[in-house]
């Protein structure tokens, strides 16, 4: 009720005091949802949000399979940590941003393929840290029980391991969710002219700040339903987390 | 018969700078509960752990059945202190945990986990996880899972040791009438008089750190009992008296 309420009391002094302003800088909500009935109207949404997704899937979905792979093998193996850790580091300390015009480069700026780049370089390290940080803190109690019941290597995975993990990783994920938007957003400014971070440069350049509000809304409504689906999911798959919560 | 026997076990920590036993010995008959009763930090859980394998000895050996014990084995079940369930498993499936290791079939699975989830009282409860129960529960679980394997010695690290007090005296008497049921070699430490002279049918009473026998108990009282049945015959308070003398002496000392 109150947060309903809080929402509803800044839209309508903005919409009030909005038109007092001028438009360059600011419009009030009306204009931005006829803003929005117009891009979809013209396809120009459609178009984007498709360029966009497709960056996005791909670029989270490369960030989740390695950063989950690469956590549990070097979580597990001293060796491998070792091999990664100075590497993980250093990439995760440098500002990712930092690192999108090497991207563009080193892909020539073609295609999709410097984007996807730049969403799973936002997007692996919080999940490939939580990953290995999960698989390290599993409880060594656990582990002796695994061992006094004659566990095989391969079961302990399985039983223990992985399931230990799993809060973790779902952390990782969520966190990797938002970075990965980010990232989606940052490439779309700096490299290749397309998609929902496209848009909100073209409009901001052509002061048009009603337009410009519509990606910035599309993003935050599919960063919030994805944070959803990712708290539904960890409720379904690990459903004994629900007591930390 | 003996089936556990402990030949001068010797463990040492932090490469040899602490000596948690040293020159330990005793022997674990056949179907008798055995109940090693010592002072916090003597290293009851380390001999224990030693005894299925899961630490190794600095000196000496331990020979169960005849072979000398080297990892943990399936006739031997263990049940642990910290209850040791596994979060994302269910009751029944937590139940079923050992069996599954051990390969047993698939039928004889849910048949041994319904069996023995009833014993310990947990019938209704199959689908729970361990955070929907309350500790006493939980250890009635981690008592299934031992049991689940149906072996020849079960090996008890001061399993109701984090529990109330009206909680453990619950299921002690359950213990006891698991026993009555399927007597099996049982070594049980614990840090409680009363519960070693309810449980046991011989007593080791250890002294502190080094840690060696310091005396053998014999507990004359007669089966089938029940905790309240145990603390109102004659033979309790002297025992119980025996036993304080022999743990204070070192704590004093």
């Amino acid at each position: 009720m109150v947060r309903a309420a809080s929402v509803l009391a800044v839209l309508g002094i903005w919409e009030l005091f909005g038109p007092l302003l001028n438009p360059i800088i600011l419009r009030p909500p009306s204009q931005i949802f006829r803003a929005f009935v117009d891009l979809i109207a013209n396809g120009e949404l459609g178009v984007a949000m498709v360029q966009s997704m497709r960056v996005f899937g791909a670029g989270l979905a490369i960030a989740l399979a390695a950063g989950i792979t690469l956590g549990i093998v070097s979580g597990r193996s001293r060796v491998v940590y070792n091999v990664l850790d100075p590497w993980i580091s250093a990439l995760y300390s440098v500002p990712s941003v930092a690192l999108v015009p090497l991207i563009a480069v080193a892909f020539q700026y073609s295609g999709d393929a410097p984007r996807v780049a730049t969403v799973v370089l936002f997007a692996i390290f919080p999940i490939l840290i939580n990953t290995q940080q999960g698989v390290r803190n599993v409880d060594p109690g656990l582990l002796e029980v695994a061992r006094a019941f004659n566990t095989s290597e391969r079961r302990l995975w399985g039983d223990v391991i992985v399931p230990a993990a799993m809060p973790f990783i779902f952390t990782g994920i969520r966190l990797a969710i938002g970075r990965a938007l980010i990232g989606m957003i940052v490439a779309e400014f700096l490299v290749g002219l397309a998609g929902l971070g496209y848009l909100i440069i073209v409009y901001q350049n052509t002061f048009r700040i009603d337009k410009m509000f519509v990606p910035v809304i599309v993003v935050a409504a599919f960063g919030i339903a994805l944070m959803g689906l990712v708290q539904f999911v960890e409720s379904r798959v690990a459903p004994w987390t629900r007591r930390e919560q | 018969m003996n089936r556990i026997v402990v030949e001068s076990a010797t463990k040492r920590f932090g490469s040899g700078v602490l000596t948690v036993f040293e020159g330990l010995g005793l022997a674990v008959r056949d179907k008798e509960t055995l109940c090693i009763l010592g002072p916090s930090g003597c290293g009851k859980t380390t001999l224990l752990r030693c005894m299925h394998g899961l630490a190794h000895l600095d000196g000496g050996r331990i020979v169960i059945d005849d072979l000398e014990v080297r990892a943990p084995r399936r006739n031997v079940a263990m049940v642990f202190q910290h209850f040791g369930l596994m979060p994302w498993k269910r009751v029944s499936e937590n139940v079923a945990y050992g069996v599954e290791l051990a390969g047993l079939p698939r039928t004889t699975i849910d048949e041994r986990v319904g069996r023995y989830t009833e014993m310990v009282g947990l019938t209704g409860f199959e689908r729970s996880y361990p955070y929907q129960l309350s500790g006493g529960m939980q250890q009635r679980a981690g008592l299934a899972r031992a049991l689940a394997l149906e072996p020849d010695i079960l090996l008890m690290d001061e399993p109701f040791g984090s529990l109330d007090a009206q909680t453990r005296e619950i299921l002690q008497d359950e213990l006891l009438r698991i026993y009555q049921q399927q007597p099996r070699t049982m070594v049980f430490i614990t840090h409680s008089i009363e519960e070693a002279i309810a449980l046991g049918d011989r007593i080791v009473v250890l002294t502190a750190r080094p840690a060696r026998v310091r005396d053998t108990i014999l507990v004359d009282i007669p089966r089938p009992r029940t905790v309240a049945s145990v603390v109102a015959h004659p033979r309790f308070v002297e025992l119980r008296d025996h036993c304080w003398r022999l743990l204070r002496e070192r704590l004093v000392a």
